[in-house]
């Protein structure tokens, strides 16, 4: 048993030692991986009112490109996080909504096509509650809205690429807005509609090395 | 005794050539010598398959599809329900709904034939005569006198009717009563909401016809339909489910008036009268006590002249002029108080030639000038040429049009619940936003708004191309290749953003689209009893500016992982709700002792239904309505002391989709009986 930790940290400790000696030789060709992260909740449906209007508690879900991981809502006015989510409304931590060097712009093409930001590209920061860095607004930004079916679906061909909070880059594609990584079918019942929505599966990719290539 | 019933043939192959078609040519002419593609239904094939209502009939007939969502409607060789016009004895139904007439307000019980003309005719009927012409045709001079029938099926839906006819020499009088009701019914598991909601509908019809000399007649014609729905909805607004419930009345009125004067056997002329008026009412109360009121008023006045010149042997001229004058009240306008009016003059113009005795040649124009939005002008040419006693060659190319409907005039509509998005009809678009404008509640305009002007109407371009080839009496094919294309298409169009961020809206003639494809028809007489027919459809349809687009490379859709990709071509599906392939196939049996059965099975492949997967196209990657075929049948006698019995079965295979098709209960019977008293010989 203890032949097993020791070989795994020993293995932990040469691997890390090869990625630290590739970064340290190639400083910025190292292709980053990109990672798909499921479900995650943003201001999800918590109860309905008398009146039959959906409830919820209207609190961000902040989350660390660079750490891949949900940040609490303690940690909101910190750089502790990248981007944050609520409801089809997506911020950066830079500008009106926090205190880093977030920024962000949608681009239109293929996640995998966009292997340099364009030098010409302009990155946006929040201004609440006019204008956001990620366009507000079905068919502007990331999502389009079905008034018939009322379902939200994320824009083919549309890559966000993300300032983070320390100033480093990362590109995301989101993927779908249900619970279970699978728009609604139109005919989905209404209560599947209200209480499966506002979770995120997207992909993203991180470049740690603060390059704009990926 | 001899009964006149008797007389009907029962081959419904050999009639066709003979029978009388007056929508093709706006005057009477044998099927044999019309140039465009029609396609007729007479009382007997109503009857027999136990149609009850408009829908029931045409949804048997080839290249048509119904429609669901605001009423049925009929789509025509891919062409949504708005561009297809709907007429009774030649005068349009009025009372669309976001395009749509509801085909199931009329009913069948009194109707002598349908005729059904595929391809534009706008340049005899004017606006929405695009795709082409359903004519319903019902006759005062009937040898019946009296004729009553009772029918009762699954949902206890019953349907109860009453025909009287008088005829004399010089007069002749024909009313239809018809009384329907069903309970509806639900196709969605455990739900209280009914699919079909109960409906009540009266429905009655007065003809008189006086012949005031050998060559003068004198029409009138009333028709009075009266809809009574209980409705209890569900809407998702927001996410929230706001149940209604409450009713909805509909009447629908029509008064004809026609002289049609004879001088000479070469000339004649005809002046016709129409008034119509269709009031559509929802008044519900939501479940938390809010009422919720809908109102739409459209009121339709015609008068027209129509001259027939008999100049030549093989020369026939025929040319008209006429005014109409129609208005909409609605809630869904400034002021539901304030009828919205458009006036419209005409003249239209068509000559006949028979050069030889194998050609018909047909060229026909008309003008429409229009109070409220761009004139239009649709000519046609059509030609036949009869190679032999069995090949006939058809072609015919004409431009129709649709004039933009009052909604995209004057709608005055926001939505305060969901977002305050807000459209405006192009009348007033600019007027208003400019005074919004003045009270800084608008954020942005965007280059679309300033683009907005008198809108034009749509319009199409349609060739079709007929061979029909029938080899014997007891054999007819044909096959036909159609394309249209449509230019103008008024599309909805985002103009501009209120401060809040709240959407604009209003109308924009922008879109470009086509529909093409090939018919087949074939009929088969297996002997004196014995009858099968098919039908088949291919249809292509596409969006042409999409498609640039996406030849462009700048549409994407997802593949299986979710992940973006570039659309290709061969992933485009075309325009929603469309199938590629549609069939029909008929067994008929009639014997002479009266007995008559059919087996009817219908087909239609997937359908694209919702985009899905996050571009503004359909393709493979969105959600699609699963094709499926339905199958009925219907078995009866005529005795000939007058009685008729008659039992069906509708949809035996039980096919449901409740979200797709809301019309097509699943599996009911019915049983009619029928008794008519004829005239002695």
């Amino acid at each position: 048993m203890k032949k097993t930790i020791q070989s795994i940290v020993l293995m932990v400790i040469i691997s890390s030692s090869i990625v630290a000696c590739t970064k340290s030789d190639t400083a910025t060709v190292l292709p980053v991986t990109a990672v798909t992260v499921k479900d995650i909740p943003a201001d999800t449906v918590v109860g309905l009112s008398a009146q039959g209007a959906p409830i919820t508690n209207g609190k961000y879900t902040f989350y660390s490109l660079e750490r891949n991981t949900i940040v609490p809502n303690s940690d909101s006015a910190t750089n502790k996080w990248d981007i944050a989510f609520m409801a089809t409304r997506i911020i950066t931590n830079g500008g009106t909504s926090g205190s880093g060097l977030g920024g962000a712009f949608v681009y239109t093409g293929l996640f995998d096509g966009l292997t340099t930001i364009p030098t010409d590209s302009v990155f946006k920061t929040d201004n609440a509650p006019t204008s956001y860095a990620i366009t507000t607004g079905s068919g502007k930004g990331w999502y389009n809205y079905d008034g018939l079916t009322n379902l939200i679906t994320p824009l083919a061909g549309r890559v966000l690429v993300i300032r983070t909070a320390s100033g480093k880059y990362a590109k995301m594609e989101v993927l779908c807005y249900y619970k279970g990584g699978v728009t609604l079918s139109a005919s989905a019942s209404d209560a599947d509609k209200l209480n499966k929505q506002r979770y995120y599966t997207f992909r993203f990719a991180y470049q740690p090395n603060g390059t704009k290539t990926f | 005794m001899v009964f006149a019933q008797v007389k009907v043939v029962n081959d419904t192959l050999q009639m066709q050539g003979d029978s009388l078609v007056v929508t093709a040519n706006r005057s009477e002419r044998k099927l044999s010598n019309i140039t465009v593609p029609v396609n007729i239904i007479n009382a007997r094939q109503i009857q027999q398959t136990g149609a009850l209502r408009l829908t029931d009939i045409l949804k048997e007939q080839p290249g048509l599809t119904m429609t669901s969502g605001f009423g049925a409607g009929v789509q025509l060789q891919g062409l949504n329900p708005d561009y297809t016009i709907i007429l009774i004895n030649g005068e349009p139904l009025v009372g669309r709904t976001a395009g749509v007439l509801d085909l199931n307000r009329i009913a069948l019980g009194n109707i002598k034939k349908i005729e059904i003309v595929k391809g534009p005719s706008s340049s005899l009927y004017g606006s929405e005569a695009m795709a082409g012409v359903i004519n319903i045709i019902t006759d005062a001079n009937t040898s019946i006198p009296v004729q009553a029938s009772l029918r009762y099926g699954t949902y206890q839906t019953l349907d109860a009717g009453i025909n009287n006819a008088i005829a004399t020499k010089s007069l002749f009088y024909q009313g239809f009563y018809n009384y329907f009701s069903t309970d509806g019914y639900s196709i969605r598991p455990n739900s209280s909401s009914r699919v079909t909601t109960p409906i009540q509908r009266y429905s009655v019809n007065q003809q008189i016809k006086i012949n005031l000399s050998d060559n003068t007649n004198l029409s009138f014609g009333v028709r009075f339909t009266d809809e009574k729905i209980k409705n209890d909805i569900s809407v998702n607004n927001g996410g929230a489910t706001i149940t209604s419930s409450g009713n909805e009345n509909n009447t629908d009125q029509n008064y004809t008036i026609s002289l049609n004067q004879r001088y000479s056997n070469s000339l004649k002329t005809s002046f016709r009268g129409y008034f119509t008026e269709y009031n559509a009412k929802q008044d519900l109360v939501t479940l938390s006590g809010d009422p919720y009121y809908d109102l739409l008023n459209h009121r339709f006045q015609r008068v027209e002249n129509q001259t027939d010149w008999n100049a030549r042997k093989n020369l026939n001229i025929l040319f008209g002029a006429g005014a109409v004058w129609e208005g909409v009240k609605s809630t869904r306008y400034d002021s539901e108080k304030v009828r919205k009016n458009n006036s419209i003059q005409y003249g239209f113009t068509q000559v006949e030639y028979t050069p030889i005795q194998k050609l018909i040649l047909i060229g026909g124009v008309r003008f429409d000038k229009n109070e409220t939005y761009a004139s239009a002008f649709s000519p046609k040419l059509s030609a036949l040429y009869k190679v032999n006693e069995k090949h006939k060659i058809k072609l015919s190319i004409g431009q129709g049009f649709k004039a933009p409907d009052f909604r995209q005039i004057y709608l005055d509509f926001t939505n305060a619940a969901a977002g305050g998005y807000s459209v405006f009809g192009t009348a007033q678009a600019q007027e208003v936003i400019n005074q919004l404008v003045q009270k800084g509640q608008i954020g942005a305009l965007y280059d679309s708004y300033y683009k907005l002007k008198v809108l034009k109407p749509e319009y199409s371009t349609g060739v079709h191309l007929s061979w029909d080839f029938e080899p014997n009496a007891n054999n007819l094919f044909s096959v036909q290749f159609f394309r249209n294309d449509i230019n103008n298409l008024i599309q909805v169009q985002q103009v501009g953003a209120y401060a809040t961020g709240a959407q604009i809206f209003s109308y924009l003639n922008i879109g470009r689209a086509f529909t093409q494809g090939i018919e087949v028809e074939v009929k088969h007489k297996i002997n004196n009893h014995l009858i099968v027919s098919g039908g088949y459809q291919y249809l292509e349809t596409g969006d042409k500016d999409q498609m640039d687009q996406i030849k462009a490379g700048k549409v994407y859709t997802r593949d299986a992982n979710g992940y973006s990709k570039v659309l290709t071509v061969s992933d485009y599906v075309g325009l929603p709700n469309n199938s590629k392939h549609k069939a029909q196939f008929k067994i008929n049996y009639y014997h002479t002792n009266g007995l008559f059965a059919n087996l009817r099975i219908m087909y239609r492949s997937k359908w694209a239904v919702n985009n899905t997967n996050g571009n503004e196209v359909f393709d493979n990657g969105d959600e699609f309505a699963n094709g499926f075929a339905s199958v009925h049948t219907s078995i009866g006698k005529d005795y000939k002391n007058g009685f008729s019995a008659q039992i069906g079965c509708d949809n035996i295979s039980n096919y449901v989709d409740a979200a797709n098709l809301p019309n097509l209960p699943g599996r009911t019977f019915y049983a009619t009986i029928k008794y008519q008293i004829f005239h002695k010989q």
